[in-house]
């Protein structure tokens, strides 16, 4: 409880004072101690036990008062004018002058709230928040706002408060002090204005703009860097003003170590004038997966405390780009290099996984008898969870229609599901059998407009695919469609060569290829005896051959006509004297442009006819000479 | 205006006596501020950290002043170590104050 202070009326006379004072002073004061401090001018108040009031004596009395004018005065040397409002915040009084000097009226304060005079800078939030404050019996400051008088003049008023209560601490409204600030809100305008346009600007990039001085001290930054700042991981997390930049960078830890040396490095150079320049590229990984930043340093010149600009971008949208361009690339590149479905498969899923940051792929082909899709290649992280995944994909088959790979299958449309997406509404069965490792991506490899399989990643990883990735997907799945359909294509030559060559076996004793010029390019089988090596020359050019040059005119009249010839016979010298005797048959070779190549065809060892024959021809001629000429 | 000081520290050895004391002043009287400044310049220069200090404005709180026994300010009392004492006036003389707090010179 508070007790009244009574103080000593000092005037009219000093005399009176002292003695009434002195009478006071003996009834209180009994101690020796006590008055001999009161003698010595040591003392600046006596406490009245009888009736609980304390009195000051006069010399403190004055200097109190003097003290109250002194804070009077710079009270109103700090304001120009002093409020108090009711419980329902409506003003009640003020101190007259201030609010005239101002250019309003006493009515149009008293009886209204603040929000109920013609203020023209506050939103219905902006109220909604002061009342709020008014409610909490906060105090409030600096409640600055603007307004109209009544000769049109705009007035900027700055109002304080703070809550009164009452000794049963009830609250009985708020009171405070009201300050015109016109005069400093012109010249902020004339003053900040160019700062603001500049700020403002500074504000409205999406790079993230931050001032560095000599020892990497952030001394500014824009709102795309503090929004970084707040919200990212990783280097430059929660670095804004009054940070040091290059210390963040210093103490990069696990994989963005090496990118945080890198980037000190070349921040130091550009603050030391090493160099005028640095730009740095790095990932950065994030809720929403990885992205990418590209950071710039330049170096500023002059007297300012600022010694670099950083300035950072993100470009995770190129960086996307450029990674799947060279996905592309890659995938174009390692078909050309492997000779063999199985290889390219793999290399294509392993480089797909590998820039995406997936974990495995498979991939299915449509069997053409049964018309299902048959588990065919993977790759994946040589984990055991994605190795068992893989193992338990061996064997598998998919109905076209059938879970997420039956569905792309059918539709020959990329189908996905995200990373973290299991129990949240996504039937199971659609994501059967994907849902073993959480996310998938599935899309379909083409040939001829014609979907021959799907590939089928599988990643928690996997995010929500732009037109950019679904378009490489789209390349991806056609390389690797038309890649396939050549590969079979070739098999089926290969095959059908094999078949042809056993034939060419059973009815030839070789097989010869010749090019433009009639010169043997390929020569397999037994060929003929003791003509050495052929490759290189003409049939006419083999030194062991005997025929006529009348026969290989014909025959070379055959060759320039483009005939094909058939049982085309002549006789060899065998290294041991011998002749042997040998039928050549054969058609022209032309390419697909219809340019002619050369011939290929088979040729036969008929020395042993040949010799029947001879020697039929001989006994027969024997036997003519026996009998006599009737025998003709 | 009821203020309290507690400059007790962590690092004073247990043993180390703390001194417990009760200013009462009248606001800023001229004596009340003088007190305050002389006591803690005694309090610095003798007692560096090995004091707690409660300042009473009586003309706020005048019932402590009742309840305490105090007839004049500024007055300052020592609680303990025992035995109490009370000096009286504005602390100028500070032999007398580290008399009564019990601190040889």
């Amino acid at each position: 409880m508070k007790h009244d202070i009574r103080l000593p009326n000092l005037q009219p006379s000093r005399s009176n004072v002292e003695q009434g004072f002195e009478k006071v002073i003996l009834r209180l004061v009994k101690g020796g101690p006590e008055r001999m401090a009161i003698e010595a001018g040591q003392v600046d108040a006596v406490v009245d036990h009888a009736s609980g009031n304390v009195i000051l004596l006069p010399e403190a009395q004055r200097s109190l008062n003097a003290r109250k004018v002194r804070l009077r005065k710079l009270f109103e040397l700090s304001c120009d004018w002093s409020w108090e409002q009711d419980e329902h915040y409506r003003f009640v009084s003020h101190t007259d002058a201030g609010v005239e000097n101002s250019g309003y009226w006493n009515e149009d304060f008293i009886g209204k709230a603040i929000w109920d005079l013609a203020i023209d800078n506050m939103s219905e939030a902006d109220w909604q928040t002061h009342r709020q404050q008014l409610e909490w019996r906060a105090t409030y400051r600096d409640l600055e706002v603007s307004c109209v008088d009544h000769a049109g003049k705009v007035h900027y008023l700055s109002f304080s408060g703070e809550p009164i209560f009452d000794d049963r601490d009830q609250f009985k409204g708020y009171r405070g002090i009201t300050r015109e600030i016109t005069g400093r809100k012109k010249v902020e305008a004339m003053v900040l204005g160019p700062n603001r346009f500049a700020r403002t600007t500074l504000d409205a990039l999406t790079a993230h703009v931050g001032v560095l001085d000599a020892n990497g001290v952030v001394l500014l930054v824009n709102e795309a860097w503090r929004d970084f700042a707040a919200t990212y991981a990783g280097i430059g997390a929660g670095v804004t003003e009054g940070a040091n930049y290059l210390q963040a960078c210093d103490n990069a830890a696990g994989h963005e170590r090496a990118d945080g040396i890198a980037l000190a490095a070349g921040i130091r150079q550009v603050i030391a004038g090493e160099r005028e320049h640095f730009r740095y590229d790095h990932p950065c990984d994030t809720p929403s997966g990885r992205s990418w930043f590209m950071l710039s340093i330049t170096g500023v010149a002059g007297d300012s405390a600022a010694r670099a600009v950083v300035l950072r971008e993100n470009i995770t949208e190129r960086k996307r780009g450029e990674l799947l361009l060279e996905l592309e690339h890659t995938v174009a590149r390692v078909l050309a290099d492997v000779d063999n479905a199985t290889a390219a498969l793999k290399a294509v899923i392993r480089a797909v996984c590998e820039t995406q940051g997936w974990f495995c792929g498979r991939y299915f082909h449509l069997d053409p008898a049964t018309g299902v899709l048959c588990f065919s290649e993977s790759w994946g992280l040589a984990t055991v969870a994605v190795e068992q995944f893989l193992e338990k994909s061996s064997g598998l088959i998919i109905r076209p229609g059938a879970g997420l790979k039956g569905r792309v299958f059918q539709s020959g449309q990329p189908l996905w599901i995200l990373g973290g997406t299991r129990g949240t509404g996504v039937s199971s069965t659609a994501l059967a059998p994907e849902t073993d490792v959480d996310g998938a991506f599935v899309f379909p490899v083409t040939s001829e407009d014609k979907t021959i399989g799907v590939l089928a990643f599988s990643s928690h990883t996997v995010r929500e695919p732009d037109d950019r990735m679904l378009q490489a997907v789209r390349s991806i799945g056609s390389q690797l469609g038309r890649f396939l359909q050549r590969q079979q294509g070739a098999d089926a030559l290969r095959r059908s060569d094999a078949r042809f060559r056993k034939l060419v076996e059973l009815s030839a004793d070789w097989y010869w290829e010749q090019d433009s010029n009639y010169r043997f390019t390929q020569y397999v089988g037994s060929g003929v005896i003791g003509a050495g090596d052929v490759l290189g020359k003409t049939h006419w050019e083999l030194p062991n051959v005997v025929l006529g040059d009348a026969k290989w005119a014909e025959h070379k009249s055959q060759l320039a006509a483009r005939w094909s010839f058939c049982d085309f016979e002549f006789a060899a010298t065998h290294p041991d004297g011998q002749l042997g005797y040998y039928c050549i048959s054969g058609e022209p070779v032309y390419d697909e442009a219809g340019t002619f190549t050369g011939y290929c065809g088979t040729g036969l060892d008929i020395t042993k006819r040949k010799v029947a024959e001879i020697t039929l021809r001989e006994s027969e001629a024997r036997l003519r000479a026996l009998t006599g000429p009737e025998s003709d | 205006m009821r203020r309290k000081k507690t400059k007790h520290s962590a690092s004073v050895p247990a043993v180390t006596t703390v001194v417990e004391m009760r200013l009462y002043i009248a606001n800023s009287a001229p004596n009340s501020v003088r007190a305050i400044a002389n006591l803690e310049a005694i309090c610095k220069e003798h007692l560096k950290d090995n004091f707690r200090l409660e300042i009473i404005d009586v003309l706020e709180y005048p019932q402590r002043a009742l309840t305490d026994g105090i007839l004049v300010t500024p007055s300052l009392n020592k609680m303990s170590p025992l035995p109490a004492a009370k000096i009286v006036g504005n602390l100028s003389n500070t032999s007398s104050v580290l008399h009564a707090l019990g601190i040889k010179e």
